[in-house]
């Protein structure tokens, strides 16, 4: 079967185009070049703007943590139940939402991927289990090392770069996951032995390593492995007036090797001015901009009830006074990483949200390279992922963001420099940062664009000058080729695809692995690994290349 | 005659993996522990029986049909024990959905003594690896866990903590009398016991917070433990809910968490509710993750409506014309009321107080079939091996073909 979608305006920027009018070819799911024969269907584009389905590379969607915050948010879940209607089936939440209430949303707004950014080793099972129960979108896991203690133990014995990386390898391959994360490295374990700070120079206590020996070791670890996606970083001090400091040791931490900084926002915090809180996006801003191999995410808050979830127990401990409502959960988990469980309110008239809100948007305006800034609110932590139509339209309209602006805590625009920033977002920079720039951070080939090969993951919006309403409702999405929502309606389910990678690394590092499996965690190490016939039940699962050494 | 090694238990939560299990003409036996539990289930293999209808035989087909009948007909369906694994409760919850069910498992009331807590406060909890290796000092309050988790103490305390140093650990028991096999398992583990009633369990705890800060008035006994909680590097509060006596036991819950948070002003400190029978922490996990809420929750109506005590199917039962009731891990079934329209998808051999309308007896996850289940901790998820084949179907697949015995229109 060939469709022909025609004369659409294609935003495409992994191939150069930039909203001329053009046709695309859809055969068997994927995208082809034009055949030169009759298609079989043709849909009429004629007007409308057409991208690639977007891509959300840091969403918590699955996993302990994630269940924790909807058993916490139940005045949530209460409150906004939804029905089963149509191929929708029911569930509820709106920051917290459940497992097919979350594929359905992400696909209604154009989203055919969305991984899950913080998978503990231990809990990777449950997170995969989870993550199949998500319809219509791909996903897949970033594994979170660098607080587990078979790593400090094996960094601390001084071992050499090509042992780390083979343990990296290792547990990526058995976990089924993606990409490498880190949170707050050495800082969760810290916390296990009761220290509530770690800076980024300080000797973490047990075995005796510096955040900034686990940072470069991880970082230098990817590299050695060629895992596309660099080192995903959560830093230090997350949310703490002053935290730009540790930002910005961390990026000198890894001395010019890839690295992605995730959710910024919270981590681009100054202490100048008369609140002692200040912004420091431009400082942050212009060290991504002069330098090319880092990237990041930007966590941005939209004002309303949330919560956040994150492995970084050192710092949930440290909020959760701000709890709201005033109800908590911290977790030390399986000698591995933690979760910390923190329900949140941004308020508009309170001025750190306000600063918080504007420190984002100033990223966003500020980092010149779309290649290598993403679209992300960190969800739940600093917004719901529904709310990304409305961060676009702040994006690509400022005077509605000047309007906004005006709307909140009064001190605000004197203590930032958003007032003074007149960017507004192409589409062509949308699609890039929320499509082909995430795609290609992580090593997908076949997504994020609509060249030939890829997959046939599309979607079709109205071209509307109100882009909130364009975003938050695209006329067609195709997955795989298959049209799965007509002007927000859910016309076909689909299941979605497990992105993982399987690097190469020397196997004799699984005996001591083994070794410690054997004398502390009661688990036996085969039965923490998980069989690639485990992942949606065997079908489902994508590899993609590793390329050691091909930064 | 073949040996399985490093069997996967599914069956009390504490995730032991080590097993060793012969089989000898499609009977197993558990031969590397003395765990009764392991045992117990394990050496429960009896025979396939075919299914039935009425009381009399009949195919499995004929036996999909009457129970899908039963619960299309029913107007306020229950599908409760979900005795199964991660599959199992997947496609209970899809026929729940379809029909309009309330859903619970059978050994929700221990887990909804903590959740009940969790989500009014929140805590600070650990896993059994940070138990068996970071804990210096593990204070177990109530009736020993043991009874429930056989080799609690085997496999994660009586290890040394090898994360910490001095790699040293005491056990103190408080409310609750040490088990004989316990003292005998803890060998050299130096522990003491503070005697107490086990329903005063909430009041030691606010006595044990309050002589934290301030231990003057306070019984010498209960100052003491506070000063080896202050001294602590970090201890571990581990409970069994299910066995605390009495109503109202989450308020005993509650004031153990706040202990462990008033402790952890100081130092660290972390609880560790334990649970987990049958699988009832994947299935809550499952039902968390699909719905947004835990068990204990109805599904009439099209959207889920979560009521912890309305919806604990102990109490709903009453209120429920139709009962699908599932039960592969034990040979077990509560009995329910005269005329109440029930489906067993039950172990072969289990013992009905009156034959329910529909039996389908279904395989052992773990025995007769590979099955992902979650450890009691919450955090990990095991896959269980597949040991012999006595024919039997597993729940999952008697489940989905039930829900495509349905009428295709929507249930209201």
């Amino acid at each position: 079967m060939l469709t022909k979608l025609a004369g659409g305006r294609i935003y495409d920027p992994a191939q150069g185009r930039d909203g001329e009018v053009g046709d695309l070819f859809v055969r068997d799911g994927r995208i082809v070049a034009d055949p030169g024969t009759e298609p079989d269907e043709t849909i009429d584009l004629s007007g409308k703007v057409v991208m690639a389905g977007a891509i959300d590379i840091h969403s918590h969607i699955a996993g302990g943590k994630v269940n924790l915050a909807r058993l916490l948010m139940a005045e949530e879940h209460r409150a906004e139940p939804v029905t089963a209607e149509g191929l929708c089936r029911c569930g509820g939440g709106v920051a917290t939402p459940s497992t097919h209430v979350t594929g359905c949303r992400y696909a209604q707004m154009g989203y055919t991927a969305a991984f899950e950014p913080a998978m503990l080793a231990s809990n990777a099972r449950h997170a995969h289990l989870e993550m199949a129960d998500i319809p219509l979108i791909d996903t897949g896991g970033y594994l979170v090392l660098g607080n587990d203690d078979l790593f400090l133990e094996l960094l601390a014995s001084g071992a050499g770069e090509a042992a780390i990386a083979d343990y990296v390898g290792w547990m990526l391959t058995a976990t089924r996951s993606l990409a490498v994360k880190s949170v707050n490295p050495g800082g969760i374990n810290a916390f296990k032995y009761n220290q509530r700070k770690l800076d980024v120079d300080a000797v973490g206590p047990f075995h005796a390593i510096t955040p900034r020996r686990i940072l470069a070791a991880l970082a230098a670890a990817v590299r050695r492995l060629g895992v596309p996606h660099p080192l995903h970083l959560h830093g230090f001090n997350l949310g703490v007036p002053g935290n730009v400091e540790a930002t910005l040791d961390s990026i000198a931490a890894v001395d010019g090797l890839p690295l992605h900084l995730t959710h910024v926002q919270f981590h681009a915090y100054g202490t100048e001015g008369d609140r002692r809180f200040s912004s420091a996006a431009t400082q942050i801003a212009e060290m991504v901009n002069r330098t090319p191999t880092l990237s990041i995410d930007v966590g941005q808050i939209m004002f309303g009830q949330t919560v956040t979830a994150s492995a970084d127990t050192m710092a949930q401990m440290g909020n959760a006074g701000h709890a709201h409502p005033k109800k908590w959960a911290v977790m030390d988990i399986e000698c591995d990483a933690g979760c910390g469980v923190v329900p949140f309110r941004y308020r508009d008239k309170a001025f750190v949200n306000a600063l918080q809100w504007a420190i984002g948007l100033e990223l966003f305006l500020l980092v010149t390279d779309p290649w290598r800034i993403f679209l992300t609110t960190d969800h739940p932590n600093g917004a719901p992922f529904t709310s990304y139509p409305e961060l676009i339209r702040l994006l690509m309209d400022r005077d509605y963001r000047l309007a906004k602006l005006a709307e909140l805590h009064p001190d605000v625009p004197a203590h930032c420099i958003l007032p003074s920033l007149a960017r507004e977002y192409t589409l062509g920079e949308i699609a890039t940062m929320t499509r082909a720039a995430p795609a290609r951070s992580l090593g997908l080939k076949d997504r994020g664009h609509l060249g030939p090969g890829a997959a046939a993951d599309v979607v079709v919006y109205t071209d509307r000058p109100d882009r909130r309403a364009m975003f938050e409702t695209p006329d067609l999405v195709f997955k795989d080729g298959r049209l799965i929502v007509r002007d927000g309606v859910m016309v076909a389910l689909a299941a979605g695809r497990t992105h993982v990678v399987e690097p190469g690394h020397d196997p004799a590092i699984e005996a001591w692995i083994d070794r410690r499996f054997e004398a502390r965690m009661g688990q036996k190490l085969a039965h923490f690994r998980i069989s690639a016939d485990e992942i949606r039940d065997g079908d489902g699962l994508v590899r993609h290349d590793c390329r050691p050494g091909a930064f | 005659m073949a040996t399985h090694c490093d069997v996967v238990c599914p069956f009390c939560g504490l995730g032991c993996d080590d097993l060793t299990v012969e089989e000898d003409a499609g009977r197993l036996a558990v031969r590397s522990t003395d765990c009764p539990v392991a045992r117990e289930r394990f050496g429960h293999t009896p025979p396939a029986e075919p299914p039935r209808v009425g009381g009399r035989p009949a195919s499995f087909d004929d036996a999909v049909r009457a129970a899908a009948e039963i619960l299309w007909t029913s107007r306020a369906p229950l599908v409760a024990g979900l005795g199964t694994d991660v599959a199992g409760v997947r496609a209970a919850l899809a026929l729940a959905e379809r029909v309009g069910a309330v859903v619970d498992h059978e050994r929700s009331e221990g887990l909804y003594r903590n959740l009940a807590v969790f989500q009014r406060s929140g805590w600070i909890a650990t896993t059994f690896a940070e138990l068996r290796n970071r804990c210096d000092l593990l204070l177990v309050v109530g009736p020993d866990p043991a009874a429930l988790h056989p080799r609690f103490y085997e496999r994660w305390v009586v290890p040394p903590p090898a994360l910490q140093a001095p790699a040293l650990r005491e056990v103190v028991f408080l409310c609750g009398e040490p088990l004989e096999t316990t003292r005998a398992a803890l060998g050299e583990v130096p522990f003491t016991v503070i005697p107490g009633d086990a329903t005063q369990i909430g009041a030691v705890a606010a006595a044990l917070s309050t002589a934290l800060t301030d231990p003057t008035g306070a019984a010498p006994g209960i100052a003491g433990l506070a000063e080896r909680l202050r001294a602590a590097h970090y201890a571990v509060v581990a409970w069994a809910a299910a066995g605390f006596p009495g109503a109202h036991a989450d308020l005993a819950v509650e004031r153990l968490v706040r202990l462990v948070q008033d402790v952890n002003r100081q130092t660290r400190c972390a609880g560790l509710p334990l649970a987990g029978y049958d699988n009832v922490v994947g299935a809550n996990q499952v039902c968390t993750w699909q719905l947004g809420v835990p068990l204990r929750t109805s599904l009439a109506g099209g959207a889920p409506r979560h009521d912890p005590h309305r919806f604990a199917w102990e109490r709903f039962q009453h209120a429920a014309d139709a009962v699908l009731w599932i039960s592969a891990f034990r040979p077990e079934m509560p009995a329910f009321a005269t005329g109440k329209a029930v489906v067993a998808l039950a172990q072969p051999g289990t013992a009905f107080a009156a034959e329910p309308a529909v039996v389908i007896p279904v395989g052992t996850p773990g025995i007769d079939h590979a099955a992902h289940v979650f450890r009691g901790d919450s955090i990990v998820a095991l896959r269980t091996g597949h040991l012999i084949d006595r024919g039997l179907p597993d729940v999952a697949a008697v489940l989905s073909a039930i829900t495509a015995a349905l009428p295709q229109e929507a249930s209201c």
